[in-house]
């Protein structure tokens, strides 16, 4: 991340905070020091937008805010922030004080925004946003449905803050929660707080989060706190931006549990593959420690709390917690063998409370404003928000957070703005390769999202990832892909998950290759239902979900592949060819110019054809044509 | 100790609190497979053969029970038609794996498993990991599990001779298929997995009569843990049987001398 170089709010500064009435004296004076009215330029520099460019951006704008003419008004401050959620439309700009929204800009934009927007107040047509169909562009980043309509509790900071500077932090109360519960309450306290805020694990299975910590408080001896930010599932991405956006309130979450659960060491197992989260979480930590909110002594209170962070070496089965516990311990990330509960006997067999990123991310607003608030949002059994990472063939790409109980409608159409290519819904696919595909709107009209309604359609919550999958996905395949990548990533142990899944990817390739067998189906439902029941560990217990529930719910799709050799969604190019149906052909000779090798002939204003001996099945022309005439027989 | 009432296959039975339900069913005479077990050792319930049925507090679930130690009240099904089911699927993928294994053979008969639905990988080893840990109780460091899915296997650090190995032979026996092997060979014991060596360890010459015998290595590993004065200092450089031969030849001198009748070695019997 950029270092910041205008809020001079360095902690260097600053001797350490040793009361909670210094925290918020210190607070105060930052405040004062921040002026709302004052024009702000946040430029987004999570991993997608510096991806885009962004940090070019940001260096772009600090060269044109000092050499511009601003006749005595205000300079705008320039904030690289964590990811907003936008993915899609990054890199991001958003100005305040008008709260004006550019998307996709580049270095070339900056400029313009400058002269025009900051100092003239001008909106540039091009860079603003426009919904799917729609004529007029929105202007207010609050207007845009794809953030209007969500509820942001975890993710309130994100976007707002310098992730590296912990002054903007504690501005908006950071930290604040931790003094509360070490001045004013008891362990016990902090708690019940949690217990009645009927928080559960957002790492994937929801297990009560005060219960956990209920059970690690009554052990004996010395206690771990670990947060699990071994974020594996493909296309989830949720503690990946909390840690690079707001990497203080998952610190400060950490902290309040080992306080409430009597632990002065804290561990962080990050994957490797996340080096900008570990950079500002590694900037994080140790400006925290310099202000005296992490360490020894936290504010005075005596209480000290350490944080170490320790990576991972890319294997998803140490998003298990055992297997987290071993690796972190040094060993091979195996999951263990063992009948006992990790706040039993965890980490160096010591009780280690251990939960998700974002579940901590939650505890500091619980402590700040009581269970019952928190509990004000979701639905009794699922109380909160969620955050997901809205991926697939949806128009707006991102992370959303949503109360529990909404519905997955309003989620893929209000705020992922519906399918593109006018293509239909087929299905959402929710909890990674250990959930399975819920066949929204034509098999099941509609569900509430939450822990038991997705159990019950045979998905799971999971970490958060949400894949829409529109008709052209081939369920067969999506099955298929998410063994693959869990034969890849078994750690290889128990023999269910080594061998039975193994075997499920030979009969998954076989019918995707057409070769599928009578008996195929029936075969792999066998083998689904006993890695699930027989497996060693969580991950292994899942392994089959994905397979299961497209069974479940597309079987008509498996037994295409396998008696018709169709795949009726036009994927597995073995069982499938494209024709053009001349019905509805116009000539129009798109796809004649659009096919790579050259396989469509024609004449203009007559039928087009294809050359089947040539057709390689990319799919340009299908995707291409105006009219679908191109048809998968 | 708390004692726990357990039905176990419809019987009800007492257990001792923290008792696997392995131990339970041998004290009780119900017989589990197993395959990765080792009463020696820890148990790593990799094979998941030993899969039983166990319902506590009106909740059933699967566990191995190698591992599963009993707190509470329950009632445990070792044969269940799931149970029998499972266990079938875990021999007919494990056959397909390793299909000259006796053990495995005798099960498949036992649970009726159907050979021809998987095709054959002939890879020879079932994963077990008994060789691996009871090298860690030995050594700690010469053997163990790499790689990861189907690619795991057994090996020595980066497949190479190892420099740790003593040469103890405790994977030879404990393996349940045959497939790691140890053969001396002038004045070198090697240890073969799949026909490969792993190890070469130096065999010393008995004192007494020439012939190679027990790897060095072991005899100071054994020194080491007893603690030198517990191992008759001659017995390091000589075989097991002329050690033997020798405390027996010591201790006839001694009854000679305190009884006077005693042949000398090598004398012909003339009684």
């Amino acid at each position: 991340m950029i270092e910041a170089t205008q809020t001079a709010l360095t902690p260097s500064e600053v001797t350490k905070i040793m009361s909670t009435e210094a925290l918020a004296e210190y607070r105060q004076k930052l405040q004062a020091q921040y002026d709302p009215n004052a024009p702000m330029i946040y430029v987004c520099c999570g991993t997608g937008c510096q991806a885009a460019g962004s940090v070019d951006v940001v260096e772009k704008f600090r060269e044109i805010l000092v050499g511009s003419a601003w006749d005595g008004k205000v300079v705008p401050m320039i904030k690289p922030t964590g990811c907003h959620g936008f993915c899609s439309r990054g890199p991001l700009v958003i100005i305040e004080p008008q709260d004006i929204f550019y998307q996709r800009v580049t270095v070339n934009d900056v400029q313009e925004i400058v002269e025009k927007t900051v100092l003239n107040n001008e909106l540039i047509k091009r860079l603003q946003y426009k919904s799917a169909g729609a004529k007029e562009s929105i202007t207010k980043a609050s207007e845009i449905p794809y953030y209007a309509k969500q509820t942001r509790l975890v993710l309130k900071n994100i976007g707002r803050v310098n992730p590296t500077e912990i002054g903007d932090s504690i501005i908006r109360n950071g930290y604040a929660a931790l003094a509360k519960a070490l001045t004013q309450m008891t362990p016990q306290q902090v708690i019940d707080e949690v217990s009645s805020s009927k928080l559960r694990g957002r790492g994937g299975a929801g297990f009560p989060t005060g219960l956990k910590w209920e059970s690690c408080a009554k052990q004996e001896g010395l206690r771990y706190v670990i947060c699990n930010a071994d974020e594996g599932d493909p296309g989830a991405f949720m503690d990946r931006s909390l840690l690079e956006g707001d990497p203080h309130s998952v610190l400060e979450g950490m902290a309040i549990c080992a306080y409430a659960v009597g632990s002065h060491r804290g561990y962080m197992y990050v994957r490797a593959e996340y080096p900008l989260a570990v950079k500002t979480l590694t900037t994080a930590i140790r400006q925290a420690e310099a202000l005296g909110l992490l360490g020894k002594n936290i504010m005075g209170t005596g209480f000290d709390f350490e944080v170490t962070i320790s990576t991972g070496a890319g294997a998803f089965i140490c998003g298990e917690s055992s297997a987290l516990m071993a690796s972190l311990e040094g060993k091979v990330g195996r999951p263990r063998p063992k009948y006992i509960r990790s706040v039993e006997k965890g980490f160096r067999d010591s009780p280690s409370n251990l939960n998700n990123v974002e579940t901590y991310a939650n505890i500091p607003s619980i402590i700040a404003n009581g269970g019952n608030w928190y509990k004000s949002y979701g639905t009794e059994r699922s109380s909160g928000t969620k955050v997901f990472a809205l991926t697939g063939n949806v128009f707006n790409i991102g992370l959303v957070e949503v109360p529990m109980g909404i519905s997955l409608m309003e989620i893929v159409f209000g705020i992922g703005g519906g399918v593109p290519n006018k293509r239909a819904l087929k299905g959402v696919q929710t909890g990674g390769p250990s959930g399975g595909c819920i066949p929204i709107p034509h098999k099941i009209p509609d569900i509430n999202v939450g822990y038991g309604k997705l159990a019950e359609v045979g998905s799971i919550m999971g970490s958060g990832g949400m894949i829409v999958m529109d008709e052209d996905t081939c369920m067969v395949e999506v099955a298929r892909y998410f063994v693959n990548f869990l034969v890849e990533e078994s750690c290889g142990q128990c023999t269910p998950c080594r061998e039975g899944l193994t075997r499920m990817k030979e009969i998954l390739d076989r019918i995707t290759q057409g070769d599928g067998r009578e008996g195929d189906i029936e075969l792999l439902e066998e083998i689904g239902k006993f890695t699930n029941n027989f497996s060693l560990c969580g991950l292994g217990t899942s392994a089959a979900n994905p397979v299961l529930s497209t069974i479940r719910y597309f079987r008509e799709e498996y037994e295409a592949h396998i008696r018709d050799k169709k795949c009726p969604a036009g994927v597995c190019k073995k069982l499938f060819h494209y024709e053009i149906d001349p019905d509805i052909c116009t000539g129009c000779g798109l796809c004649k110019s659009k096919c790579p090798v050259k396989a469509i002939s024609g004449e203009k204003k007559k039928v087009h054809v294809i050359d089947q001996s040539l057709c390689m099945k990319c799919m340009e022309c299908y995707k291409n044509c105006k009219f679908r005439s191109v048809k998968i027989m | 100790m708390r004692v726990l009432n357990i039905i176990l296959n419809g019987k009800a039975v007492t257990a001792r609190e923290g008792q696997t339900i392995l131990e339970l069913a041998q004290e009780n005479g119900v017989f589990i497979p197993t395959l990765c077990h080792s009463p020696a050792l820890e148990p790593a319930a990799m094979c998941r053969l030993c899969t039983v049925q166990v319902i506590e507090g009106g909740r059933a679930k699967f566990v191995t029970a190698c591992n599963f130690p009993l707190r509470r009240d329950a009632e445990i099904r070792t044969d269940s038609p799931e149970v029998r089911h499972g266990r079938k699927l875990i021999i007919e993928l494990l056959m397909a794996r390793c299909p000259s294994s006796p053990e495995l053979q005798r099960l498949a008969v036992e649970y009726e498993a159907d050979l021809t639905r998987f095709s054959s990988l002939n890879d020879d080893c079932v994963v077990c990991g008994l060789c691996t840990r009871a090298c860690e109780a030995v050594t700690g460091k010469t053997l163990s599990l790499a790689g990861r899915g189907t690619a795991i296997h057994v090996s020595t650090a980066f497949a190479k001779i190892s420099d740790f190995c003593i040469g103890c032979g405790a994977c030879v026996q404990i393996c349940p298929v045959q497939k790691i092997s140890m053969e001396d060979v002038d004045g070198e014991r090697h240890i073969l997995l799949h026909g490969k060596i792993v190890s070469q360890v130096k065999l010393p010459r008995c004192k007494s009569c020439g012939k190679y015998f027990g790897p060095v290595i072991d005899l100071e590993k054994v020194m080491d843990r007893m603690g030198e004065h517990l191992i008759p200092p001659p017995n390091a450089d000589t075989c097991p049987e002329c050690s033997r031969h020798n405390l027996a030849v010591k201790l006839g001198k001694r009854y000679f001398e305190q009884y006077g009748v005693f042949r000398e070695e090598g004398q012909a019997d003339a009684g």
